[in-house]
């Protein structure tokens, strides 16, 4: 019994998500429509897909460690206080291990704007 | 029920995004750049020969609904809030990053050097503030036991946050302004861009970009009073009160703080957020679970 109610309240979540989000495309459509009539001024500019050289590639890669380490932390977070010393503990490891290798870019000059 | 939740919902956001929007003008000085506060052209629509037909309308429509979602969790008082999810935060971390897909789809699909160009650095200040701001988020759910807004603001009832964790809310303030592109962080909306996504946008869309784009200011200071300012709670008056007095005030003090640097490049942004935002944040965090491991603030 619990379960189901459980489980309806979950699936009223996710509807209630759904229900906001047609509502928003809908309401960018109204505006849309509202607006189909507008006289139009043509902006003439070069086309511009090529390719570039990156000047942040370093940082997209260490971004995603810490990006992952972050999302660890949530769950790690919302049972912190409960556990207590041992998971403060574990938690200063993993810090400690991502911190060396930030350490480490930053050492071999990988924060560096190219 | 849940039609008229939905229909307050978008109304608050619709109500809010005006309310900041005269805030936003206020703070706007001639002589400063305005970023994303700037007039957008919004009697004619644009025509762009060499744009792609998706990815440019497409833009402001995922923009508005990441704004829209994320204001689902937000309570605006006792009882008043769209639909208090059990995983709350975290929602809203993901939701709000719709805006940053929103502008990147938009910047790309213009097709002119410019919009690409603040494509490219809409993407690095994404990898500049997302990780510090999760850090300043997660001192709070430490404290709070719970990733539920309501909770953190139940848990907020004999001390606001702001004064346990100081170094968490200068995280968080800063973080806040380059994630919605205020001053100093209003690299990609400068006018050395032409305005980034701004420039290439006209008639509804230039419309649908007002609204997201003060509507990110809206959410990320509501979150702001939610997180550190005890949210909808306060004596004497009632709960929309409060969380509209913490929202808008949370605001002007962000907005004011931010006028007073000069704007940063998006070089400087990473350089700022990798080698100064993201260690403190990890202190931060480890300040906290010492300060829990000490019996404070841990609530029960």
């Amino acid at each position: 019994m619990e379960r189901m109610a459980a489980q309806s309240s979950v699936l009223g979540d996710f509807g209630f998500v759904a229900l906001v989000l047609v509502m928003a495309v809908g309401l960018a459509l109204l505006a849309a429509a509202a607006f189909a009539r507008a006289p139009a001024r043509t902006v003439r500019a070069p086309p511009a897909w090529a390719q570039f050289r990156f000047g942040y590639a370093v940082y997209a890669l260490i971004f995603l460690a810490f990006d992952m380490e972050m999302i660890f932390m949530y769950p790690w977070a919302v049972v912190f206080a409960d556990i207590g010393v041992s998971a403060f503990l574990d938690m200063l490891v993993f810090i400690v291990l991502l911190s060396a290798g930030i350490a480490y870019a930053w050492g071999m000059g990988g924060l560096r704007w190219e | 029920m849940g039609i008229a939740a939905a229909l307050a919902v978008l109304a608050a956001l619709l109500g809010g995004a005006a309310l900041t929007h005269m805030v936003e003008r206020a703070f706007v000085r001639a002589g400063r750049e305005p970023g994303p506060a700037q007039g957008a052209d919004l009697r004619h629509a644009l025509e762009l020969p060499n744009a792609d037909r998706l990815l440019l309308p497409a833009g402001p429509v995922v923009a508005l609904a990441g704004v829209a979602l994320a204001m689902v969790v937000l309570p605006l008082g006792p009882g008043l809030v769209g639909r208090d999810l059990g995983l709350g935060l975290f929602y809203v971390i993901v939701v709000v990053d719709f805006v940053v897909l929103g502008l990147a789809l938009a910047g790309w699909g213009a097709n002119t050097p410019e919009g690409v160009e603040a494509c490219y650095r809409i993407i690095a200040q994404l990898v500049a503030y997302v990780v510090p701001l999760g850090l300043a988020y997660v001192g709070v759910i430490m404290m709070a036991r719970s990733l539920s807004t309501v909770a953190v603001v139940d848990a907020q009832r004999g001390l606001w946050f702001v004064v346990l964790q100081p170094l968490g809310f200068l995280l968080y303030v800063a973080t806040g302004l380059m994630q919605s592109y205020r001053a100093p962080f209003l690299e990609p909306f400068a006018a050395s861009l032409g305005g980034g996504v701004l420039g290439v946008a006209g008639g509804w869309s230039a419309l649908v970009w007002r609204v997201s784009l003060t509507g990110v200011l809206l959410v990320v200071a509501a979150v702001g009073a939610v997180l550190y300012l005890g949210g909808p709670s306060g004596p004497w008056l009632p709960g929309w009160a409060w969380m509209l007095a913490k929202t808008y005030g949370l605001m002007a003090l962000m907005l004011g703080l931010g006028r007073l640097v000069r704007p940063l490049s998006t070089a400087e942004m990473l350089a700022l957020s990798w080698k100064v935002l993201i260690p403190l944040g990890l202190v931060n965090v480890l300040l906290v679970g010492g300060l829990i491991l000490l019996g404070v603030g841990s609530g029960a």
